[in-house]
Parts: structure tokens; C-alpha cells; sequence
């Protein structure tokens, strides 16, 4: 990131933040302006490695590494030329191993291993496939084709469908006031009085209500997931398995405490019980304590075991 | 809550023999363990008997009730009761012999003091050892510490210990509110206070739940004040129409009673007799507790240097 810079003028991106790096075949950097400077003519070479280039081959450096630029220029080229797919292929085996030859080239061309013997390579391999490298030419654009297709039929429903959503509410909101409207002609017209027409009123409105919420229920359903599955559809083919579940029961807690029964925390101080024990003074309270908890756990110890064990 | 507790479930039995037995066992146990250790010199009459084991046991109950009792700050009834049942239970399971009482004692004090949410730090629980130095303080503490986990251990991890005093409290505020024949319960307090601590220092607590000891405390109160309390049994406590829990509630009292009647504090010249026995026991056969000690040291728990050596005299006449 530090020393991002042109290798020529020495400019880096610190220095200048609108610095523009452009790289070309040769995988060296020079910047936006020394570009237009040595490349007036239309073509020169590398500063650093004197390969010949034309200004038309420079591209905006999108990798850090200028390497990387390079291997993706490239690895475009090279696949233009080695377009064969898995089918074209006897066996995985040899589709592997063509793979694995178009990884080398690539290698070798980036690094510049073997690249005029490399060349050679690929140029017999071009004479020897031309047939099939333009039929799969062809076919790569018919696929690319279909699939634009495909998407522009998407964009246009869901275009469709926002329309229609639209077109409801907007029906939906003309019914509402329809509906209001109707209600004060009524009120200046009828002699009934009010109370029974904005009973009418509303219960219209409920109905209206009700079969928008119907109708939306009904939209809901019939939408697709993505998959282009229904979104009711179900998909296992095993029934789902019904689990027979047994309502709860609340089942009220009792305790064996062996003893008399203890009268409850909240009446103790109904039946006399807190008249016999301290009460609780004012900071005591601040933490939740009452003079009624003491007194219950001292009457739950005194009754807790006090019958002998029945054994 | 009782109902529901490890002291009910594992620390209450049914008999007086069936506690007997279980000490009977645990001397037993110490013996045979020593004879099958095949050391030199073992004599059968080394061995404290049970009975002289009982006296033992019965001196150094009293002499922790005496440490909690002058105890600084004054130690809640409550602590001093978990104290002397923790006392109890561990002598249930183990031999005078194995473990010394004078230090399982205070461990037991020390214990409690924890468990009952009594507050004081060690430093300040060795204080009260009043007649020691210092340096005699600490090695007391390095001691109880020792024995603390082992203690915790013995008493099977069940520390909460129900006493009899807070159901007392509750049955007096009962008795105030339910009761009205009874004309000033306050009264009855003293001398039920007085039967809660002599019962303390005898087997009830292992064998009768806490509100009952509490109940017959308060009954026994009032017959030697010269009140009937029956109808409050019957009236309030629901045992009008039950007549065999009424029965079983007396015959309970009535061993209470008989066991709190039978305890008497031991003769002090057989106190020595057998207190020397057992510190020839213990010197004789201390090897178990040393190497306990040991095993500690090497996991850095405790002090490094060995004390032995300051252990031997370092008797329990220096401390109270």
C-alpha cells in the first residue's frame, strides 16, 4: 500500500491520491501520465523490460500486484484459444489433464518460462482445434444469450407483478372512499338516525376489510419461491408425520412436608402472625424484605418433620 | 427447607442403636486396619474401647461448646449448633484414634462459621485461641486448613444442618398467635433454651427432625412450669383425629427426654486416663495423617517445613 507508485516519475499514491496505475501486457506499472507521455506516437516500449506495446493495450491496474493483472490478461487470451469443455472429453481423466496443460501455459506466459516455445504450443494446438474452437465459439455465445434472455423475462414479471400490487391498493383505496362518501350522501339524505348509519358504515367497512385481507392471503400464496417452487407446494414426498401431542395438564405442586400445614405468606398477616414478630424498619425494606418473609420461613422450619416417619 | 433436605434423607436413623452400631464400626474398622498394616509392637490393649472412645468424644463436644461459647464476636446459636452436629456426624464414619479430635474440633467450629454465613477470617477465628502465641495461632490454622477438606469430605458434602432454634421461633410466634390459653409464652423460653443446648450436646439431632426437638423443648417448658399444652397439640396441630402420629410424638419426646436425662459430664480423672491412651494411639500411628499432610505440601496448598516436630509438644492443655 506504502510504496504504490510509478516507477518512472516516482509519484505514489500518498503523494498524489488521484494517482492512476495502468499495466499492460508486459505486467509492469507506469502511471496515467507517463503513459500519455511515452505513448504519444500510439506505441513504444517498456520502460523496464523494452518489450514493444501499443498505448491501446493499457489497462487501469486492478490487482495490487501488477503480476496479477498481467495472469488475468492473460488467462483471458489463453481461454479464448482453449475452450474445450468436460464433454469434449472421452474421459475426466483427459479433461483434467487438459486443465492442468492450460494452467502451464498460463504459468509460463506470466512468468516468462519457455514463452516462445510456449507459444509454439498453443499456436500448433490452435491449428489442430480450429474446428472446435469456433464451434464452442459459437455455442458459448448462444448459452450467454439465453441466459440474458432468461434474466429480462425475470426483470419483466417482476415489473408485472409491482404493477399489479400497485394497481390493487390503488383500487382498494378508491373502494374506501367510495365507501366514505356514500356514507355522508346517506347522512344528508336519509332519515334514519346517525348512530344506525355509522353502525352500517362500519360494518361495511369490516366487510371491505375482510376480503381485502382475503385477497391478499390469496396473492400470498400464489407467490414463487426462487427455487420456482409453490410457496404451498410440499416438496417431501413422505407424509409429513403426525405427532399426537397430549395437552398439558397443570398439575398444582404439592409438597410432602411431613408436618401441619403452613398458613400462606399472604395471610399471615390476617390470621395475627405479624403482631408477634419484629417489623421490618424502613432501610430493611429497600431490599425486598418484609417481616412477613422471616415469620413464614420460622413457621415453615417449626412444621417442617414435625409428624414422626410413618414407617 | 427440612422436608426436603440431605439431613433428613442421609443424617437421621431410626434408633439409638443403629448410631451405636455405626461407631461401634468405625472403631472397628481402625483396628483392623492397624493390625492388617502388620507394624511392630501392636498390642490389642493399645485400642480405645467404644466406651472409652464415648468419654472421649463427650470432653472434647464439651470443650467446643466452651471454645464457641467465649467465642469473639459472639457466635450465633445457630453456627454453634452446625458446629457440634459437624462434630458429630464426622465421628459417626471415623475413629478418635484416626483422626485427633482437638483439631477436627475447631475445623468443625471453623466450618460452621462458613456454612452458616457467620462471617470472621481465619486470622480472627485463631484469635480466640487466647492462651496461644502467635506463631502457635498460625499453626493451628495451618492445621484446620488441612483438615478442612477432609472434613467436608467426611461429612459426605451435606453442610447445611438444620437447627432446632429457628422452629422454636416459629412455634413460639404460633403458639402467640393460636393459642391464646397459654398466657405468656415468653416465659417459656429460658428453660427451653436451656433444653435446646443440653439436647445439642446429645444424639437427638440424628435422630429426630429439628421442629420436633424444638416442640419438645417448648412442652417440656411448660409441664416443669406447670402448664398443659396437650390441646395445642391436638387443637392446632391437627392431630385431634390422629391419634397413632399423637402417640408416636410422645414416645419420641419421651426418648428425648430419657437421652438428654442420661448424659452426664465425664469423670475427670477418667478423662485422663484415656486421653493419654490416645495420644499414645496417635503417636503410635499418626503415619496416616502425616502422609496426608505430605501430599498436600507437594501440591503447594500448605506451609513447606515440616512440623512434626513442634506437633508433638503441642498439647491441648495450652489452648483453653
Amino acid at each position: 500500500m506504502d510504496d504504490q507508485g510509478c516507477p518512472r516519475c516516482k509519484t505514489t499514491k500518498y503523494r498524489n491520491p488521484s494517482l492512476k496505475l495502468m499495466v499492460n501486457v508486459c505486467g509492469h506499472t507506469l502511471c496515467e501520465n507517463c503513459v500519455d507521455m511515452l505513448f504519444v506516437r500510439g506505441s513504444g516500449n517498456c520502460v523496464q523490460c523494452d518489450t514493444p506495446l501499443r498505448k491501446s493495450n493499457f489497462r487501469v491496474q486492478l490487482f495490487e500486484d501488477p503480476a496479477v493483472d498481467k495472469e488475468v490478461e492473460i488467462r483471458k487470451k489463453v481461454l479464448k484459444m482453449y475452450n474445450k469443455r468436460d464433454f469434449d472429453f472421452p474421459s475426466l481423466r483427459a479433461y483434467n489433464d487438459y486443465l492442468e496443460q492450460v494452467e502451464d501455459i498460463v504459468y509460463n506466459l506470466t512468468n516468462n518460462i519457455e514463452v516462445e516455445s510456449t507459444k509454439q504450443i498453443m499456436e500448433q494446438y490452435q491449428r489442430e482445434n480450429r474446428d472446435v474452437i469456433q464451434r464452442n465459439k459459437v455455442k458459448m455465445t448462444r448459452e450467454q444469450e439465453e441466459l440474458e434472455e432468461l434474466l429480462l423475462l425475470e426483470q419483466q414479471g417482476n415489473e408485472q407483478r409491482r404493477l399489479d400490487l400497485l394497481q390493487e391498493e390503488q383500487r382498494q383505496l378508491q373502494a374506501k372512499r367510495k365507501n366514505k362518501q356514500a356514507l355522508l350522501d346517506e347522512m344528508e339524505r336519509s332519515r334514519v338516525p346517525a348512530t344506525i348509519l355509522l353502525a352500517q358504515h362500519k360494518d361495511r367497512v369490516a366487510q371491505l376489510e375482510t376480503r381485502i385481507e382475503k385477497q391478499k392471503q390469496a396473492v400470498k400464496t400464489s407467490i414463487v419461491f426462487s427455487t420456482g417452487l409453490l410457496m404451498g407446494q410440499t416438496v417431501s414426498l413422505q407424509p409429513v408425520a403426525k405427532i399426537e401431542e397430549v395437552l398439558y395438564q397443570y398439575q398444582p405442586l404439592h409438597i410432602e412436608t411431613y408436618g401441619p400445614p403452613v398458613p400462606e405468606l399472604d395471610h399471615l398477616g390476617r390470621l395475627g402472625y405479624l403482631n408477634h414478630v419484629r417489623a421490618a424498619m424502613p432501610q430493611d425494606t429497600a431490599g425486598g424484605y418484609s417481616s412477613g418473609l422471616a415469620c413464614h420461613r420460622a413457621l415453615q422450619d417449626a412444621f417442617s418433620g414435625l409428624y414422626p416417619l410413618q414407617n | 427447607m427440612y422436608h426436603n433436605s440431605s439431613h433428613k434423607k442421609f443424617w437421621i436413623f431410626d434408633t439409638e442403636d443403629a448410631v451405636e452400631l455405626l461407631r461401634c464400626e468405625a472403631n472397628r474398622k481402625f483396628r483392623s486396619k492397624m493390625s492388617t498394616s502388620g507394624k511392630p509392637g501392636l498390642k490389642e490393649a493399645m485400642f480405645l474401647e467404644r466406651h472409652e472412645e464415648r468419654v472421649l468424644f463427650r470432653y472434647y463436644e464439651k470443650r467446643l461448646l466452651d471454645f464457641c461459647n467465649v467465642f469473639k464476636p459472639a457466635m450465633p446459636k445457630s453456627v454453634v449448633g452446625t458446629a457440634i452436629m459437624f462434630f458429630r456426624r464426622f465421628y459417626l464414619n471415623n475413629s478418635l484414634m484416626e483422626y485427633h479430635p482437638r483439631i477436627i474440633m475447631f475445623t468443625c467450629a471453623y466450618l460452621s462459621c462458613k456454612v452458616d454465613e457467620f462471617n470472621v477470617s481465619s486470622t480472627q477465628f485463631v484469635g480466640n485461641l487466647v492462651q496461644e502465641t502467635p506463631a502457635g495461632q498460625e499453626r493451628v490454622l495451618e492445621q484446620i486448613l488441612e483438615f478442612e477438606l477432609l472434613l467436608i469430605q467426611q461429612l459426605n458434602f451435606h453442610l447445611v444442618v438444620h437447627t432446632p432454634y429457628r422452629p422454636m421461633e416459629g412455634l413460639l410466634i404460633d403458639i402467640k398467635t393460636r393459642y391464646p390459653p397459654l398466657e405468656n409464652p415468653e416465659s417459656l423460653r429460658k428453660s427451653a433454651d436451656d433444653f435446646l443446648t443440653r439436647a445439642s450436646t446429645t444424639d437427638t439431632g440424628l435422630l429426630f427432625s429439628p421442629s420436633q426437638i424444638a416442640l419438645t423443648a417448648i412442652l417440656n417448658s411448660a409441664s416443669r412450669a406447670g402448664l398443659s399444652m396437650d390441646s395445642y397439640l391436638t387443637e392446632c396441630m391437627g392431630m385431634k383425629d390422629n391419634k397413632e402420629t399423637l402417640l408416636k410424638l410422645h414416645e419420641s419426646m419421651r426418648r428425648m427426654k430419657k437421652l438428654i436425662k442420661e448424659y452426664e459430664l465425664p469423670k475427670p480423672e477418667e478423662v485422663n486416663a484415656y486421653k493419654e491412651k490416645l495420644e499414645r494411639v496417635h503417636a503410635e500411628f499418626n503415619t496416616t495423617t502425616n502422609k496426608r499432610k505430605r501430599g498436600y505440601e507437594e501440591d503447594g496448598h500448605v506451609a513447606k517445613e515440616p512440623r512434626i516436630a513442634e506437633e508433638e509438644e503441642w498439647t491441648d492443655e495450652d489452648l483453653l
